[in-house]
């Protein structure tokens, strides 16, 4: 994993002062990390681009190409596959269209936050805990363009870190991975290429496919959350991640209300639903990509934990659940 | 790039070897090379390569040399790290540059992994999108709501694929509506 021994700190250490030596013959940019972590947030939520991306994830290379633009506050992209199953996502505003066209099915929902596809690390201020380190690593190229590195480095094995590379001129995320333990690289998403600032016409934005005659879905509103209040605490959550909410839930299936409390350490998020058990399964892991999740029984309650963390996250604040007497 | 020549059919015979045998025993190297093939597969508007499927397979070739026990050893070793890491998670997070260019599958893995972790009364296994564990599948959406992060909006919408999967593409509207509490939209927006 990252840096997770003296030894590595140290060449962390070493590493941020080679820096600081190749950074003073980097067209005299000396911006901190956290400067460029600023510089990246508008980056991601002003800029106007169109390229090639390609995403690496449990041993899959997949090629998407994207366009996307921001005007008047309101962001419209399209993103294809190039591979599969060809999904093109588009979206207008908070409407989302997801179009299947081994299917001919378009199923249209509505995100209600500003992200966008791209945004390539959760929302959060990463400043928030005190859980990472993030470093300036050196420069590169990346989609023909010049690149500062920033490594966010994890205190512990309990969550992953992030390797990001910004273009130089402009602060936008070219590339990132996602680090796990070994240091290797669960996810990449990388451009292969990219005009950024480029005229994107209308008709960029539209659909591939005639879909006049398709199946059209929509995702139906599930019930409105409500903030509750729980006695279900963790008794041995790993350090940094707190409770940042407490929402009740419905499955589309109607089931019971169940509970989900959602910890995060500023970066990492983790939710823990609780529900009735219907029966008594043995504890059960699983995972899709980099997100692993853990399922127990506890007096009579599933307790499931997901999340974009690694295994033995998950396990621990699902088994620490515990009612509050 | 001898892998571009190898991809083209130029490369020599023993020149070859020796850049499979590389490859079989340096990740990094594997990555980099994946990302290389993935990049000019998208730069050529190709979505696949015969030069690079024979690539693959050689690799693969060449680590099925391995014996069985090494396999094993490689999941104690990991075992008796500083902490204990799930194998399922050894599978993903250490063999992740593996699989990309030589396509394993993770199953293989996670058979491994089950028979490790009888002891511990816990089913380990691989979710994704054909899996039957609806629940499953819909606290992932649930938790995937929580973080903009392409990964996650994207395994969303491929979890929703998987979900077209399981219904007929010519069906009812009506019967549809039955059996998912979805509301078809047959017009347009």
């Amino acid at each position: 994993m990252l840096t997770r021994t003296d030894t590595h700190k140290a060449a962390a250490c070493l590493a941020l002062c080679g820096f600081f030596a190749a950074s003073s013959a980097m067209a005299g940019d000396d911006a901190t990390p956290d400067e460029w972590l600023d510089r990246m947030t508008g980056a991601v939520q002003t800029t106007d681009y169109e390229g090639t991306v390609v995403r690496m994830q449990d041993g899959k290379n997949e090629a998407f190409k994207v366009v996307h633009t921001v005007s008047d506050g309101v962001v419209r992209e399209k993103v294809i596959s190039q591979d599969g199953n060809g999904l093109e996502i588009i979206r207008n505003g908070n409407e989302v269209h997801c179009i299947f066209p081994d299917h001919k099915s378009v199923v249209v929902e509505e995100w209600n936050n500003q992200s966008t596809l791209f945004s390539t690390l959760p929302s959060s201020d990463i400043r928030f805990g005190s859980e990472y380190d993030v470093l300036i690593k050196g420069s590169d190229r990346v989609a023909g363009r010049k690149t500062v590195r920033l490594a966010v480095l994890p205190h512990d094995n309990y969550r992953y870190g992030y390797r990001i590379w910004l273009d130089v001129e402009t602060g936008f995320p070219l590339q990132t991975q996602l680090i796990g333990d070994e240091n290797e690289p669960l996810v990449q998403v990388k451009f292969a290429d990219i005009r950024i600032h480029s005229e994107i016409l209308a008709s960029a934005l539209v659909s591939s496919y005639s879909t006049d005659t398709w199946k059209w879905t929509d995702v139906p509103r599930r019930k409105v959350r409500r903030d509750v209040e729980t006695d279900w605490v963790g008794d041995d959550i790993p350090v940094g991640f707190r409770v940042v909410s407490t929402k009740q839930e419905f499955l589309p299936d109607g089931g019971d209300a169940m509970t989900h409390i959602l910890y995060s350490d500023g970066l990492a998020t983790v939710s823990v639903f609780v529900a009735s058990a219907n029966d008594k399964h043995k504890a059960k892991r699983s995972h899709v990509g980099a997100s692993n999740s853990y399922s127990t029984v506890i007096h009579g309650f599933r307790i499931t934990a997901v999340g974009e963390v690694p295994e033995m996250t998950v396990e621990q604040i699902a088994t620490s659940m515990h009612q509050r007497k | 790039m001898q892998v571009s020549a190898f991809v083209d059919g130029e490369l020599p015979e023993n020149e070859a070897e020796l850049l499979v045998r590389r490859l079989s025993q340096d990740a990094v190297l594997r990555q980099q090379v994946a990302e290389y093939l993935a990049i000019g597969r998208v730069m050529r508007g190709e979505y696949s390569a015969q030069g690079s499927d024979v690539l693959r397979e050689r690799i693969a070739a060449e680590l099925d040399e391995r014996p069985l026990q090494d396999v094993v050893d490689s999941v104690v070793r990991v075992k008796s790290a500083r902490y204990v890491r799930p194998l399922a998670g050894f599978a993903i997070a250490a063999s992740v540059a593996l699989v990309a260019i030589i396509g394993l599958r993770q199953t293989v893995d996670l058979d491994i992994a089950d028979t490790a972790l009888v002891a511990e009364d816990v089913v380990s296994e691989t979710v994704p999108v054909m899996n039957d564990d609806e629940e499953l599948r819909q606290l992932l959406l649930l938790h995937s709501e929580t973080s903009d992060s392409f990964n996650s909006r994207y395994t969303a919408a491929q979890i929703l694929a998987d979900e077209l999967v399981e219904e007929p593409v010519e069906e009812d509207p009506e019967s549809a509506e039955e059996a998912d509490e979805v509301e078809p939209v047959t017009s347009q927006p």
